[in-house]
C-alpha cells in the first residue's frame, strides 16, 4: 500500500472538470485507489465520489492506492495535482 | 381553446399538430420481481447503461459543434457518472438482493446519491446533484420504451412538446420534421432556446404546464414572437394567425430584395447599421445578411455555466472566428457585463448578495474588483487584434466615471506593452469606448470622451435608469417609457457632446428597432445603429423610407417638448402619414 498527502493547487477546488481528470486518470491503474479528506474516504474511480469530496483550494487529500501498480498510479495522481489538473487557472 | 404564456425563445409562428415528449421521472414506489426474473433485469440495465454509452459518445460531438464545450464538457461528465461503480453495484444489489426491478433499482440509487449531495454546504458542489439526475433519467428513458427511438420516429411535420429537452435529444431531432417546439421549463437563453434559434424555427419556453395541457394530436399555434402556446384554437384564431404567418412570409420575401442596398435615407443621409451577434445562434438566414459590422458582441455567455472563468485561449478562439466572419468591418467587443441578472458560477473575490443588483456590482465595476478577469479578457481580444487585421473596438460597460475609463486604458496600455515586448502588435489599433447607460455617465460625458474613441448608448437601461423604473416590476412597468422627454433629451446631449470632439455615437437597445422612434434618433444625428439579425432589413428598409431633414425637423421639435404624450404624437401621426 501506498499513501501521498496531496494539495489542490487550482483556485477553483476539485469541480467536474478536475475531478472528471482524476476518475479517468484513476480507472487508467489496476490498484484500488482511495481519496481521503476530513475522515471521509472515497474511491477515486467514482466521480460521484470525487465530487462528493467538495475539495476546496488549499484542501489537503490522501491518496491511498493498493495493488500491483500503485506505485505508478500515486505517481500519476501527483503530477495531476501538481499540474493543477491542467486548469489554466 | 387554451392559450398559455411562456417566454419567447426563437421568433416565428408555427402551426401543426402536437407530438407529446413522454417525460421521465424518478419512481418513489419499489416494484418488485420473482428470483427467476433477476438476471433479466440485470440484463435490461446492462443494455440501457450500453445504449446510453453509446448515446452520449454519437451526441458529443455533435453537442460541441453546435452548442458549444460547456454542453459537451456535461455530456463527458454524464458518462462518468453512468460509468461510475458507486451506481453500478447500488443498481445490481438492489436487484440481485432486493429483487426490485431495473426500473425502480435505478431510480432508488439515484435518489440515495443525490441526498448525499443535499448535506454538501458548498452551492456548486450542491448543484452537481441535477448532473447526476440528468444522467439517471437518460439512462431511464432507455429502459424498454424507449423515447430516443420515439423521437426520431417522428414521420410527419409536427410541433414538439416536451417538459424539458435534453441537449443530447435536440440533436437527435429530425430536424425536418419539427416546425416548432416548446417546453414546461428552460429561459431565454436556455440550450432549447439557443437551438431553435439555430434552426431558426419558433420556440416557447418556461411554459410550466405545456406536457400535461397538451394531448398527442391537438393542434397547436406556438407563437414564438410572444411566447403564447394556443392549444386547439378556435376557428377565428387559427384564422388570425395563418394571416399574420403569410404576413411575415411575404414582409421577409420583400425585404432580401433590399440585402445588397445600401442603408441611406431617401435624400442621401448615410447611417451604419450594425448587428448585434451572438455565435452561438448564427444560422443561414444570418449568414446571407451584408451588414456594416457588428455592433455588439455580448461575452456574458463565455462566463456562464462554467465552474472557471473562461481561459484566455478560450476567448481568444471565440474572438479570432468572430473577427474573420466579420472580415474587415468593425467588431465592437463589450467586456463581460456581470452581475445583476448575470451571475457567473465561480467564485469572485468581493462579492455579496446585493440587495439592489442593477445598481451594485456589476459591468465594468465588477471587472476592477476582478482584475484577472478583465486582463484576461483584454489579452485574449489583443492577442486577436494581433493575428487578423480587423477593426475591433472594445466598448466597456456600465461606467458611471472617467477614473473608470482611465483603469480599463492602463490596463489595456500594459497588456499592449506585454506584447509589444513580445515582438507583437495589432494589425489595427484597437478602439476603447464606453457604454453609455448610467446617467451620470451621460450627464458629465464631456469630462470623459477625451479618453474614449467612440460611444454606444445602451437605452435599455438608460431608459431604466433616467426614469427610476424596473421594467421587470408589474407595478411600474408602463412607467418605461421611450418617449418621456428627459430620454430624447440625454440621447441628443451624448451625441452632440461626442461630435463637438469627432467622436462617433452608437445607440444598441430595442428602441434602435422601433419603427417610431427611428426619425428621432437619425434627427438628433446618431451614427451608427445596431439591431439584432431578425430586425436587421427590417430597420434597413425604414431608414431607407426616411427623408433626413424631415427627421432633423422632427427631432428638433421633439426636444422642445415637455410630455411624453406629446412625443408619443409626434412619432405615431409621422408613422401614420408615411404609411
Amino acid at each position: 500500500m501506498v499513501q501521498k498527502e496531496l494539495t489542490i493547487l487550482n483556485r477553483l477546488g476539485l469541480h467536474a472538470r478536475p475531478a472528471a481528470r482524476i476518475v479517468q486518470t484513476a480507472a487508467m491503474f489496476e490498484s484500488d485507489i482511495e481519496l481521503t479528506k476530513d475522515h471521509v474516504t472515497i474511491n477515486a474511480k467514482s466521480i460521484m465520489g470525487v465530487m462528493m469530496l467538495a475539495a476546496e483550494f488549499g484542501a489537503s487529500v490522501c491518496v491511498t492506492a493498493k495493488g500491483s501498480d500503485e506505485v505508478q498510479a500515486i505517481a500519476a495522481l501527483e503530477k495531476l495535482f501538481n499540474d493543477k489538473f491542467n486548469e489554466e487557472f | 381553446m387554451l392559450v398559455l404564456k411562456g417566454i419567447p425563445a426563437s421568433p416565428g409562428i408555427a402551426i401543426g399538430r402536437a407530438i407529446v415528449v413522454p417525460g421521465e421521472s424518478l419512481a418513489t414506489t419499489k416494484h418488485y420481481i420473482a428470483l427467476e426474473a433477476v438476471s433479466g433485469e440485470l440484463h435490461k440495465f446492462q443494455q440501457a447503461l450500453q445504449k446510453t454509452m453509446l448515446e452520449l459518445d454519437e451526441c458529443s460531438q455533435k453537442v460541441r459543434a453546435t452548442l458549444g464545450p460547456e454542453y459537451a464538457g456535461l455530456m463527458e461528465t454524464h458518462k462518468l457518472i453512468l460509468q461510475d461503480p458507486t451506481l453500478k453495484d447500488a443498481v445490481i444489489h438492489k436487484i440481485n438482493t432486493d429483487y426490485l426491478t431495473a426500473r425502480s433499482a435505478i431510480s432508488l440509487t439515484l435518489g440515495e446519491l443525490a441526498a448525499n449531495f443535499d448535506k454538501i454546504e458548498d452551492p456548486f458542489f450542491k448543484e452537481r446533484r441535477n448532473d447526476i439526475f440528468d444522467a439517471g433519467k437518460r439512462l431511464l428513458a432507455n429502459l424498454e420504451g424507449n423515447k430516443r427511438d420515439f423521437l426520431s420516429s417522428i414521420k410527419r411535420p409536427s410541433l414538439l412538446v416536451a417538459h424539458d429537452l435534453f441537449p443530447s435529444d435536440t440533436i437527435s431531432l429530425p430536424e425536418k420534421q419539427i416546425l416548432g417546439f416548446c417546453t414546461d421549463v428552460g429561459g431565454k437563453t436556455s440550450h432549447t432556446a439557443l437551438l431553435a434559434q439555430s434552426l431558426n424555427i419558433p420556440a416557447v419556453v418556461g411554459l410550466s404546464t405545456a406536457s400535461k395541457d397538451v394531448a398527442n394530436g391537438d393542434q397547436l399555434i406556438i407563437d414564438g414572437e410572444n411566447g403564447l402556446l394556443v392549444i386547439n384554437p378556435d376557428r377565428y384564431t387559427l384564422a388570425n394567425y395563418r394571416q399574420i404567418k403569410r404576413e411575415i412570409k411575404k414582409t421577409e420575401s420583400l425585404l432580401k430584395t433590399i440585402n445588397h442596398l445600401p442603408v441611406i435615407t431617401q435624400d442621401g443621409h448615410r447611417v451604419h447599421l450594425y448587428v448585434n451577434y451572438d455565435p452561438r445562434t448564427d444560422n443561414k438566414y444570418n449568414k446571407t445578411l451584408i451588414t456594416d459590422g457588428l455592433g455588439l458582441l455580448r461575452t456574458e455567455f463565455l462566463f456562464m455555466n462554467t465552474p472557471v472563468p473562461p481561459a484566455e485561449e478560450a476567448q481568444y478562439k471565440i474572438y479570432l472566428s468572430v473577427a474573420k466572419r466579420f472580415d474587415m468591418r468593425p467588431v465592437t467587443i463589450r467586456l463581460a457585463d456581470l452581475g445583476a441578472d448575470k451571475m457567473p458560477d465561480f467564485a469572485l473575490d468581493e462579492l455579496d448578495e446585493d440587495d439592489n443588483p442593477f445598481m451594485g456590482c456589476r459591468g465594468i465595476r465588477l471587472l476592477l474588483k476582478n482584475p484577472e478577469l478583465l486582463h484576461t479578457q483584454l489579452r485574449a481580444i489583443v492577442r486577436t487584434a494581433c493575428e487578423v487585421p480587423a477593426q475591433i473596438r472594445v466598448m466597456i460597460p456600465m461606467v458611471s466615471s472617467v477614473e473608470e475609463v482611465r483603469h480599463v486604458r492602463a490596463a489595456f496600455d500594459q497588456i499592449l506593452q506585454e506584447f509589444a515586448e513580445k515582438g507583437k502588435k495589432p494589425l489595427n489599433k484597437i478602439a476603447l469606448g464606453a457604454m453609455i447607460e448610467v446617467p451620470a455617465a451621460a450627464i458629465a460625458l464631456d469630462g470623459m470622451i477625451n479618453d474614449l474613441d467612440f460611444i454606444s448608448i445602451g437605452t435599455n437601461d438608460l431608459i431604466q435608469y433616467l426614469v427610476a423604473v424596473d421594467r421587470v416590476n408589474p407595478e411600474v412597468a408602463h412607467m418605461y417609457d421611450p418617449c418621456h422627454p428627459a430620454v430624447g433629451r440625454t440621447i441628443h446631449n451624448i451625441i452632440q457632446t461626442a461630435h463637438k470632439r469627432s467622436k462617433t455615437v452608437s445607440i444598441c437597445g430595442e428602441i434602435a428597432s422601433d419603427s417610431k422612434m427611428l426619425p428621432l434618433l437619425l434627427g438628433w444625428q446618431v451614427d451608427s445603429l445596431s439591431v439584432t439579425p431578425r430586425m436587421y432589413l427590417r430597420v434597413k428598409n425604414n431608414i431607407r423610407n426616411l427623408n433626413f431633414e424631415h427627421c432633423s425637423d422632427m427631432a428638433q421639435a421633439a426636444l422642445l417638448m415637455g410630455s411624453s404624450a406629446e412625443i408619443r404624437n409626434l412619432v405615431e401621426d409621422n408613422q401614420y402619414e408615411n404609411s
